[in-house]
């Protein structure tokens, strides 16, 4: 009796003393995946592994990321942009361990009554502002040579819980950028057309998993056995996902019911969601000029808009370290880093 | 014809209903001064808000000058105990406020001839103001900066100014000390020798009604639980003696304590 | 003795009072600097919590340059003029607009609760839907808003009707019933019509309290003013603050968020002295 009471003591004194570790997430197609990690016990057995605990919160997106920045939380789900806009230029310095999926159609620009993107100039456009969704339209111009109009178009922002509602109640709006599932919602209705769309620009809206970087770096080694639990418990997620048949369909339906979605819905998600489904392919992606380049679009975007801060004098101040060891920038001002360590070790299967 | 005829007049009030008048009839010809004595909730006021029009009784006709009216109007002026005056109006305003909405509507009082008319109202209001007993530097104040006394002044100036035919005053005096209390009421004795009008006042005081009225009405429940009837309509010698007034006490005393004979008989008879 | 300083009936003396009120002021803002030193002292490039040279700097350019969505022309060297073509001004002045709109519909709804009070058939007919309506959370319409009046300046105004007038009207409603029945029937007496009665005695007595409890709802106001904003606009104060928080300006932020106080303090303060001046007859009891 008494010893089963010290065994106890022990075991809760044990699991107290464990380094924990809060992971923030959102919904949106490529994070869900989070809500069953947590929910089918994967984490929890990654977590188990390492010898540290890992907590599961969601959060709104905007939350998410200020929780993220006020050093709340220790690793969250966000875009490549947000990551460079909001922990790397505010000094929070933070690291990239997983690169999950690239928007591939996610993200589109939709017009109604048969506009095209020359006649946008002085037209009202819905979109939240200052997000890749104003990435994504400033891209579509650039690319359509309609740069000097972007000033033009009248942008409403528009938070996106009401987005949809917003574009289908009022008509007088004429276009709209958003993501899915509102682009779906919205698709539906009759007479609406999509004149650009993120597959058009592959790999520049990168969806990740980023840790702060004092925290990876943490003494006791826990930081580097927390990521280590992440991409062991993401990429052993991922694989249930990419099992075909019934089998799969049964995680993603667990998944989509994590954002209150259906199976249909989720995978017609997916379908514009470019996963990185296995470590190498991502750790391939992480290796290549392709992400340099695109990193480079971003940051001039973020610079240009003022979202690296007002006290940020150059662009450079906000620097990029890739895995090649090659920086983006002042080499002494590094905020975000690319370690692609811990998709190779999944890759070669030493977690 | 009596100027104000009551016939066979009850009300009830509440769930159960609970009779607050009982077949009450009663005549009151013109140029009276005619007091209304009870208790308090024997259904004075009741009977007074009836022949405003404020009221309709439950059974029963009130007839004013031949006709029923369905809601008060000018032929019955009204000052009673508490909130008379405007409390946004000064005291000259309180005054020539039933002049100005008599002849202007609300957007006739935006035109030229409105603001030449207002002079002579103000000019008559001043008067009044003077008879009552205030001075002209008073007239500029509000309510609330003059006394219990003054306001009522003020009040009985606001209702005579528009002539009405009758003036209703439920317990008009009763909130006042007793000095101020008898000169408001040598007052309204001098304003209806004046003006001729017919008064119906209401009051619990006993020697109030003596002094002021020419005739004494006295409301009382026969049991406690039935409605109040006119237990003794006494007509006040004119001029009232002062040696005859303990025995007119005593009389319309016995007869508004009737129903309750615990009740000692000098609760009525305050002093003024 | 010793403790009589807590006690109801201690006498603080004048110093002592003015001292403090301004005690937690201090607290406050000491507080705020010390965290944001350290924090600073942490991490040189925080964002949480700007130093006031940051603020000053952030406010600085918020009142004498133009929005970043405005084309840039020609500073004008007067430094008014450049006041008047800055971004915090541009804001102020989108959100004064909506709000002196919204309190302009207001008006409508003090009538409306004075004629439910005085015309027994009016009050029948609207008191218990909007006893009703007064407990709908006005957000929760925002779907039927936007389609019923778009998405421009009417959704946001409307929004702010909608979730303060039944309030109002409620108020007035109850301010009217609770003038004595002797001032109307006075008022029949004297002569009066019913909307002399309606216009000329009751509005008029119960103005200062209607003013009152418009000014108690300015809050609401206010927040119904930032929810319209930061769901769908392209400009106004709460709009900047909903941009900005989006890569974290605090250091504009928290001198908007002031600022809005400053303003609605103001705005408090004159309505205040607005009434003492219409009403001097009227005493708060």
């Amino acid at each position: 009796m008494l010893r089963g009471l010290l065994v106890l003591i022990l075991s809760i004194t044990a699991f107290a003393q464990k380094p924990s570790f809060t992971v923030g997430w959102s919904i949106y197609a490529g994070w869900t995946p989070y809500y069953y990690m947590n929910k089918a016990g994967i984490l929890r057995k990654w977590a188990d592994k390492y010898g540290i605990a890992i907590k599961v919160q969601r959060f709104d997106y905007a939350p998410s990321l200020d929780a993220f920045v006020a050093r709340n939380i220790d690793a969250c789900a966000m875009t490549n942009m947000e990551a460079l806009d909001m922990p790397a230029a505010s000094g929070v310095p933070t690291t990239v361990v997983l690169i999950g999926d690239y928007s591939n159609g996610n993200d589109a620009v939709l017009v109604r009554g048969g506009l095209q993107l020359k006649d946008l100039a002085g037209k009202k456009m819905l979109l939240v502002e200052k997000t890749v969704s104003e990435y994504l339209f400033d891209r579509a111009m650039t690319l359509n040579g309609l740069r000097d109009q972007i000033k033009r178009v009248r942008l409403i922002n528009t938070s996106d819980s009401d987005i949809a509602t917003a574009f289908l109640g009022d008509t007088s709006a004429n276009a709209v950028v958003t993501w899915k599932p509102m682009v779906s919602q919205i698709s539906k209705q009759k007479g609406i057309a999509s004149l650009f769309n993120s597959s058009q620009i592959p790999g520049e809206i990168l969806d990740l998993t980023v840790v702060r970087t004092d925290v990876l770096n943490r003494p006791d080694g826990a930081g580097r056995k927390f990521a280590q639990a992440l991409s062991g418990a993401w990429y052993e997620m991922l694989a249930m996902m990419s099992a075909a048949g019934p089998a799969g369909d049964k995680v993603l339906a667990a998944i989509a019911e994590g954002s209150q979605d259906t199976l249909a819905s989720y995978k017609e998600q997916l379908s514009t969601t470019k996963m990185f489904y296995t470590p190498q392919s991502a750790a391939a992606f992480g290796a290549s000029p392709d992400l340099k380049q695109k990193m480079a679009l971003v940051r001039q975007f973020c610079f240009d808009h003022g979202l690296l801060g007002a006290n940020t004098r150059s662009l450079d101040e906000v620097a990029i370290r890739y895995p090649d060891g090659s920086v983006q920038g002042k080499a002494d001002r590094v905020r975000l880093v690319f370690d692609l360590g811990y998709m190779q070790m999944a890759a070669g299967g030493k977690l | 014809m009596p100027l104000i005829e009551i016939r066979d007049v009850s009300v009830a009030y509440g769930t159960p209903t609970r009779p607050v008048l009982d077949r009450v009839s009663l005549a009151i010809e013109e140029g009276e001064f005619v007091c209304l004595l009870g208790q308090t909730g024997c259904g004075k006021s009741t009977l007074l808000r009836l022949v405003l029009g404020a009221e309709r009784p439950a059974a029963g006709r009130i007839l004013v000058d031949g006709r029923v009216h369905h809601q008060p109007d000018r032929t019955r002026g009204y000052v009673p105990q508490k909130y008379s005056l405007f409390p946004d109006k000064t005291v000259l305003d309180n005054i020539t406020f039933g002049p100005e909405v008599c002849e202007f509507g609300l957007a006739a009082r935006l035109t030229p001839r409105f603001f030449r008319r207002r002079r002579e109202f103000r000019r008559q209001a001043f008067e009044y103001l003077q008879r009552i007993g205030l001075e002209p530097s008073d007239a500029a104040k509000y309510p609330d900066q003059l006394s219990g006394g003054m306001q009522q002044r003020v009040a009985i100036a606001q209702a005579l100014i528009t002539r009405p035919r009758i003036l209703l005053m439920d317990e008009a005096f009763s909130a006042l000390d007793p000095g101020t209390r008898k000169g408001m009421q040598r007052l309204i004795r001098q304003l209806w020798k004046d003006t001729g009008a017919t008064i119906l006042f209401v009051t619990h005081n006993t020697h109030e009604a003596l002094r002021l009225g020419t005739r004494v009405v006295v409301l009382a429940k026969e049991m406690p639980d039935s409605g109040s009837r006119v237990m003794l309509d006494l007509p006040v010698p004119e001029p009232c003696r002062d040696d005859d007034i303990p025995r007119l006490v005593r009389r319309l005393e016995s007869a508004s304590t009737s129903s309750d004979p615990l009740a000692p008989a000098s609760a009525l008879s305050e002093k003024w | 003795m010793p403790a009589a300083f807590l006690l109801i009936h201690a006498k603080p003396s004048r110093a002592w009072s003015v001292l403090l009120s301004w005690t937690l002021f201090a607290a406050g803002i000491g507080a705020y600097f010390y965290v944001s030193h350290a924090r600073h002292r942490d991490n040189p490039e925080d964002r949480v919590m700007p130093t006031i040279a940051q603020m000053a700097r952030g406010m600085y350019n918020a009142a004498l340059q133009p929005a970043e969505e405005d084309e840039a022309t020609a500073p004008p060297d007067n430094f008014v003029q450049r006041f008047f073509g800055s971004m915090l001004w541009k804001d102020t002045r989108a959100s004064a607009r909506r709000f002196f709109y919204s309190m302009a519909l207001l008006v409508p709804a003090v009538l409306l609760g004075l004629h439910m009070g005085l015309f027994p058939y009016a009050g029948s007919f609207f008191l218990r839907f909007i006893l009703f309506f007064d407990k709908i959370v006005a957000l929760s319409l925002l779907p039927i808003l936007f389609i019923a009046f778009g998405i421009d300046e009417l959704a946001k105004v409307m929004l702010i009707v909608i979730g303060v007038a039944p309030t109002i009207i409620l108020d007035t409603f109850n301010l009217v019933r609770g003038v004595p029945a002797e001032q109307t029937v006075k008022a029949f007496t004297l002569g009066a019509g019913d909307f002399d009665v309606a216009y000329r005695v009751v509005l008029k007595q119960v103005m200062p309290r209607i003013l009152n409890s418009i000014r108690l709802n300015l809050k609401s106001v206010m927040l119904f003013l930032f929810a319209g904003e930061m769901i769908a606009s392209t400009d106004g104060l709460a709009f900047r603050i909903a941009l900005l928080r989006r890569h974290m300006g605090m250091d504009v932020i928290i001198p908007y968020v002031l600022w809005v106080a400053l303003l609605l303090f103001l705005v408090d303060l004159g309505m205040r002295r607005l009434n003492r001046m219409l009403h001097p007859w009227f005493r708060e009891s």
